[in-house]
């Protein structure tokens, strides 16, 4: 390849910027010697400035109002899905305490024995496997009924 | 830009500053870096996605996904290139769901354009005269749109956010030679779509 042809492969970087000092010096020094590659860099370097002062697009209408309200919104409903989970947990907490305070008054009451269908209620593990689903479930329902009030209660204000 | 930034410190800090507070949740500091990058932001997005709407979500999507992740941001970082490098990512994405590829695919990317030997070899002397003859605002914005989107991408980084090679590199994540032979092509292809659009060939 001739100095000539390996200039030519540099004259367009030369426009960007993005030779190194020592490339750009070789292309200079060319330059200098070479009619050719001095118009085309005169021409590159046009490219380059046309594509510094390009039309400039205008930013919609409201768009840093529209991402802020959006943002603001997104960090609500995270805030809303944490304090459910939170208000899930602590009562269904709540909830499994109270059934256990009921399961020693049952025991103390019915004498250790309370059968319904042939099953002993008051038996430990009856009666922790069908608190707990009820608690969950009733503390679930609980916590989506409130996080709708809360929201509600916002809009409002 | 970012060289102004470099040699004026208080700009400097003052950027540091405001990632700090953005980082404590100050949603005036999150009003600050929005009003700050809004402009460049959206141009480079509208540069990479060519739609208004789409680049309008990119954008929201950004400062979503800027708010999730900066307390992973590492400071000694240039929060630029991160905010940059975090908006390609989305792109990236929105353009794979769309287009069924990734924006990083080269696709006719390597066809696009001329060998450069070839204006050397055809001497085109009346070159200059004809790029100062045009609007050449108008239609270099219009032939930058013909161009394949990773081609787009160098060139508004480049000449549009003055970003260094490495920065461009940082925000691709692609290699430095990448970026250059990108950037080459990019203009290569641009000057060949500028001559196809001249009066004189298309009158000829």
């Amino acid at each position: 390849m001739s100095e000539h042809e390996s200039m030519a492969g540099l004259l367009a970087l030369a426009a960007a910027g993005a030779l190194d000092i020592q490339q750009q010096r070789l292309l200079e020094e060319h330059a200098r010697a070479c009619p050719v590659c001095r118009r085309e860099l005169e021409v590159w370097s046009l490219y380059g400035q046309s594509l510094r002062r390009l039309p400039q697009p205008p930013v919609p209408a409201q768009l840093m109002e529209r991402t802020r309200a959006r943002l603001m919104s997104e960090r609500t409903a995270a805030a809303d899905r944490t304090w459910e989970a939170l208000m899930l947990g602590s009562l269904a907490l709540f909830a499994w305490s109270v059934g256990l305070a009921f399961w020693f008054v049952a025991r103390i009451v019915t004498g250790g024995q309370l059968l319904v269908m042939g099953a002993n209620l008051v038996r430990f593990g009856t009666w922790s496997a069908g608190s707990t689903l009820l608690v969950w479930l009733t503390a679930a329902v609980a916590a989506l009924a409130l996080g709708k009030r809360r929201r509600e209660l916002r809009r409002a204000l | 830009m970012i060289l102004a930034a470099a040699m004026n410190p208080e700009a400097f800090s003052g950027a540091q500053d405001a990632v700090v507070r953005l980082r404590r949740g100050d949603p005036d500091a999150l009003a600050a870096m929005i009003s700050r990058y809004q402009h460049r932001l959206y141009r480079y997005l509208l540069r990479l996605v060519r739609e208004p709407g789409a680049a309008d979500d990119l954008f929201q999507q950004t400062w979503l996904r800027v708010m999730e992740k900066i307390g992973r941001y590492d400071a000694r970082r240039n929060f630029e290139s991160w905010l940059f490098s975090v908006a390609h990512n989305l792109a990236v994405d929105a353009w794979r769901m769309k287009h069924g590829e990734s924006l990083d695919d080269p696709g006719d990317a390597e066809n696009h354009g001329r060998p450069l030997g070839d204006w050397l070899k055809t001497g085109d002397p009346d070159a200059l005269e004809r790029l100062l003859d045009f609007e050449r605002g108008a239609r270099l914005a219009a032939c930058i749109e013909e161009l394949p989107v990773i081609h787009r991408e160098v060139l508004a980084l480049r000449f549009e956010e003055d970003m260094k090679l490495e920065e461009i590199a940082a925000v691709i994540d692609i290699p430095l030679s990448t970026v250059k032979s990108r950037l080459r092509r990019a203009l290569e292809g641009l000057r060949a779509a500028m001559e196809a659009r001249s009066p004189e060939r298309r009158g000829a």
